[in-house]
């Protein structure tokens, strides 16, 4: 069992702070999304893994091995980057072979290599194409199994889905999530799109600003988000802002019981978070307050229900299969915030939101 | 992938190999006598006047590379603008042969080119005036301004033209209000390398200038039997100012890296 | 043509080169253009195949009696020199190594250049756009300084004591066995190696500038993949960035190599007279002392094929080894 420990990384860009105090267990074998928008950090967090970029402080351990000053031609880490970088003056089986053309390997042995892993992202026979000639879809799968070729001890993605079209881009996270299943090898995968870090992923990282917000498998990052950033970017959250009274919380002149809220002073700001589908139109008991639909929007497979209430706007999402009575805009309805579905947060300086 | 320290020696390395004999040629300006010592003997700053004032030899020739230049490299971009601005509306047929023709005297060697003018100008009765040389300068160096005036033309957005149609704007009016303005730094770099370029050549000009005036440069090569002396080195001096201000003036007003053919999408 | 006219051209429907003011304006910068860049050179190709007048110049005729002693000597059918081809060869020779040699060292230059900050570029272009500008004649008076016995770098060597060292170890006898030598002290004047080492210095920022826009473009994730896959530096420049710079790096040396076909200056002052170019002899023919402007014109004609040939030789050597 070799995890990838990441041990009090800093990495300084001139004045910039691309990336700090990141301590993290890459677990041996299982796939870790790091997940965040654009600028948080991710990507220079994976390139300092693959060998890249040298941290400006911290270690990086591979087992008992520190790999922190290992170039990254030594360290054998497969990495699929967003581009691609497939050589467009090299065959697709030259691509795959080009590790071990480098190593060494015979020529033979190359091409079965090529062939087998060819089979293995599902393009038998492709070997003799010029790159120019292949889809974006099947760069992809070259890309990857160019990255598998050498055995790679960890196998890096670098927002790997992004150069690809919406459908297509769903079928591969599937693909390539049952591929890292079946192979069994520690995979770190960058993304901005949180759909395809839960569909992926063992562990998610959400990151921001240069650190990591939360880290923890996706069902909890999605129910028990740590902050409200970290519940805004993961899924769909109402907001509303308040203050701790004596165990429960004020939003203008309504008072909300969170039984499952931390404790906070009498008087602390908060912020607190519901999510969509938590909320109940027509719901009866604690934490009742009025509304009147203002939007109504079905797109098919959900409904939102936008309202607007005494404490600001607040949308409600219904799938599909659920049964409601009739709405019209205009209509003013209740509605309920259960109380063991709302999230409170300490309310976080403007400038980090 | 970052540069290492072997990266940074080697461009220092070279740099220094490059500057090395601008930098002799210079020192070679302050030598008190007449010939070319380094390190100078007597450091006088005496050439300098020598070149600038005293002598109507280097004065006249000077002012002959002046005219030319400027005269030159204005044609030049006149000759450039049409044809950049065609070759950029439509890439029809004339329009690349009007391109190809613009990039000929550059592709073949300085020294036909400038044998042919000659016997061009001596046949139409040109030879020896300095509107020859201007016109044969225009020719040679239209293609440096044609290169930056497309490279210029091609970062406008179509979408801006169709725009300003829509707000009524007649293609004479979104030339001189979208086209114009966004072209103007390019025209200027044009003229400026077409400007610098001139200034220094020396076997065209000598073809048809047929000795009966003399550039800096013609001057300098026509002494040579005699040897260098330190008032052409006061030359030379003047002539890198000329070139370092120039260029620093087209990085500080345009994008040099995009101007000799960067990728803008990198850093 | 009155301003409203070319409004109303301007403003007319459909692209403006179906106009009849632009397209009488590009049909007049046709005829310019033919004139200025075109006609020069059939001037040279009608007056290689003219009559040479002694002692008044030349007439228009048709005889090939310049390319007759471009190929097989001024006096031949009683003999036959080779003269003129031993020009076109030096000519060649000079030039080839000094292209390739400016090549090969504009390359890892230019790589380096282009990983540079933008600022970084900007700075080392224009020290380079002035270097690449300055008169040959320039830059042949510094090389003539930097090469000369009294205060060049014959005269460090000595002051260093290179000089006796090397005669010391038996070296210097090389340096003298191969002209870069005087009985006592090193001369670097007149050399074919002081002519290669000028040709190439003045063309090598021409080198840089035309490697930079391929090597500028080069994706940086190519190179990043090819190190995560095992590859050293030089092997990343092998295997990776070689090949895919290949054409540019190519088509670079070719064009450097034409230019410097025609170079004057450099050939004159610092190659021995037995070893002067076809350019100097046109110089000759043409302006210099022997006077026969149709030679010169064959002459002209000679070099202006040899280098198209050169050209088109290196187009089909590469598009050959692409396929």
């Amino acid at each position: 069992m070799v995890d990838l420990v990441l041990k009090g990384i800093r990495k300084d860009f001139g004045a910039t702070r691309a990336v700090d105090r990141i301590n993290l267990t890459f677990p041996h074998g299982k796939l870790t999304a790091l997940l965040g928008p654009s600028g948080c950090g991710k990507t220079t967090l994976l390139r300092m893994i693959a060998g890249l970029e040298d941290p400006t402080h911290g270690r990086i351990l591979l087992g008992d091995e520190d790999i922190t000053a290992l170039p990254a031609h030594r360290r054998r880490f497969g990495m699929v980057f967003q581009s691609f970088a497939l050589f467009p003056h090299l065959t697709v089986a030259d691509n795959i072979a080009y590790a071990l053309a480098i190593e060494g390997v015979d020529k033979a042995k190359r091409r079965a290599r090529a062939e087998e892993l060819l089979e293995l992202v599902q393009l038998p026979g492709y070997g003799a194409r010029r790159i120019g000639e292949l889809s974006g879809g099947q760069r992809q799968r070259v890309a990857i199994a160019r990255a598998l070729a050498q055995e790679p001890r960890v196998f890096l993605l670098d927002e790997p889905m992004s150069a690809l079209d919406a459908k297509l881009r769903e079928d591969m996270q599937v693909e390539l999530r049952l591929l890292q299943q079946r192979l069994k090898i520690t995979t770190v995968v960058v993304t901005h799109d949180q759909r395809e870090a839960m569909t992926m992923a063992d562990q998610i990282v959400v990151m921001s600003h240069g650190h990591a917000e939360q880290v923890g498998p996706p069902q909890q990052i999605y129910s028990r988000p740590a902050n409200a950033f970290v519940a805004s970017f993961i899924g769909k959250a109402n907001f509303l802002s308040g203050e701790a009274t004596g165990g429960r919380f004020r939003v203008g002149e309504f008072t909300f019981e969170a039984p499952r809220a931390p404790s906070f002073l009498t008087g602390s700001k908060v912020t607190l978070a519901i999510r969509p589908e938590n909320a109940v139109i027509g719901g009866k008991g604690p934490n009742a307050l009025p509304a009147r639909i203002t939007f109504i929007r079905d797109v098919g497979s959900t409904r939102d229900i936008y309202l607007s209430t005494p404490v600001g706007e607040i949308v409600v999402e219904y799938g599909a299969g659920e049964s409601l009575p009739p709405m019209h805009v205009g209509e003013d309805v209740p509605l309920q915030l259960p109380p063991e579905t709302l999230h409170v947060f300490a309310r976080e300086p403007e400038a980090a939101a | 992938m970052r540069l290492r320290w072997w990266g940074h020696g080697f461009m220092w390395l070279a740099g220094l190999v490059l500057l090395m004999p601008i930098l002799v040629v210079s020192a070679a300006a302050l030598n008190g006598g007449r010939s070319m010592l380094f390190p100078p003997e007597d450091p006088t700053l005496a050439r300098f006047g020598e070149f600038f004032v005293s002598e109507p030899v280097w004065r006249e020739a000077l002012w002959n590379s002046v005219v030319i230049a400027l005269s030159s490299a204005a044609l030049a971009v006149l000759l450039a603008w049409p044809a950049a601005y065609f070759i950029w509306k439509s890439s029809d047929r004339l329009s690349r042969v009007i391109a190809g023709l613009m990039a000929m005297p550059f592709a073949v060697p300085p020294i036909v080119f400038g044998v042919g003018l000659g016997f061009m100008w001596a046949f139409t009765g040109g030879l020896g005036t300095i509107w020859a040389g201007i016109l044969s300068h225009a020719a040679l160096f239209a293609a440096l301004p044609l290169v930056t005036i497309s490279i210029g033309l091609q970062g406008i957005d179509r979408a801006h033209l169709d725009a300003a149609a829509t707000m009524g704007a007649t293609e004479g009016i979104a030339f001189r209000t979208i086209v114009l303005p966004q072209t103007i730094p390019y025209t200027i770099s044009g003229f400026f390398f077409a400007m610098v370029l001139s200034f220094n050549e020396f076997i065209v000009i000598f073809f048809v200038s047929s000795s009966s005036y003399a550039t800096v440069t013609l001057q300098i090569f026509n002494s040579l039997r005699n040897g260098f002396t330190p008032t052409m080195a006061v030359g030379a001096i003047a002539f890198i100012l000329v070139s370092v201000a120039a260029f620093s003036l087209v990085a500080r007003f345009g994008d040099l890296p995009r101007l000799m053919g960067a990728d803008q999408t990198r850093r | 043509m009155s301003a409203s006219a070319a409004e109303e051209a301007a403003s007319a429907p459909g692209p403006a080169h179906t106009d009849a003011s632009g397209a009488a304006l590009r049909l007049g910068l046709l005829a310019v253009l033919l004139v200025l860049c075109l006609v020069p050179f059939l001037f040279v190709l009608a007056i290689s195949f003219g009559h040479k007048i002694e002692g008044a110049g030349w007439e228009f005729g048709f005889e090939f009696t310049h390319y007759a002693r471009f190929f097989f000597g001024a006096a031949w059918p009683e003999s036959f020199s080779q003269l003129y081809w031993q020009r076109l060869g030096y000519s060649v020779y000079f030039a080839a190594i000094a292209a390739v040699l400016a090549v090969a060292l504009a390359f890892p230059f230019t790589y380096f250049l282009t990983r540079l900050s933008r600022l970084g570029q900007t700075i080392w272009l224009v020290i380079l756009l002035s270097s690449l500008s300055l008169s040959e004649v320039f830059i042949v008076m510094g090389w003539d300084i930097l090469l000369s016995a009294r205060s060049g770098l014959p005269a460090l060597l000595d002051a260093l004591g290179i000089t006796d060292w090397t005669k010391e170890i038996g070296w210097f006898r090389w340096f003298r066995d191969v002209g870069l030598a005087s009985p006592r002290n090193f001369k670097f004047k007149t050399s074919g190696f002081a002519t290669v080492l000028t040709m190439a210095y003045l063309v090598w920022p021409y080198a840089v500038i035309l490697l930079y826009p391929a090597l500028s473009r080069l994706d940086p994730s190519l190179i990043e993949a090819a190190r995560t896959m095992g590859a050293r530096p030089l092997t990343v420049t092998r295997t990776v960035i070689l090949p895919l710079v290949r054409l540019p790096l190519v088509g670079s040396s070719l064009l450097l190599f034409v230019f410097l076909l025609g170079t004057y200056v450099t050939v004159t002052v610092f190659a021995d007279p037995s070893q002067h170019t076809l350019a100097v002899s046109i110089y000759d023919s043409v302006r210099g002392s022997t006077l026969n402007a149709p030679f010169g014109a064959a002459q002209s004609v000679i070099l202006l094929v040899a280098a198209g040939g050169f050209l088109l030789a290196g187009r089909r050597l590469s598009a050959a080894a692409a396929s």
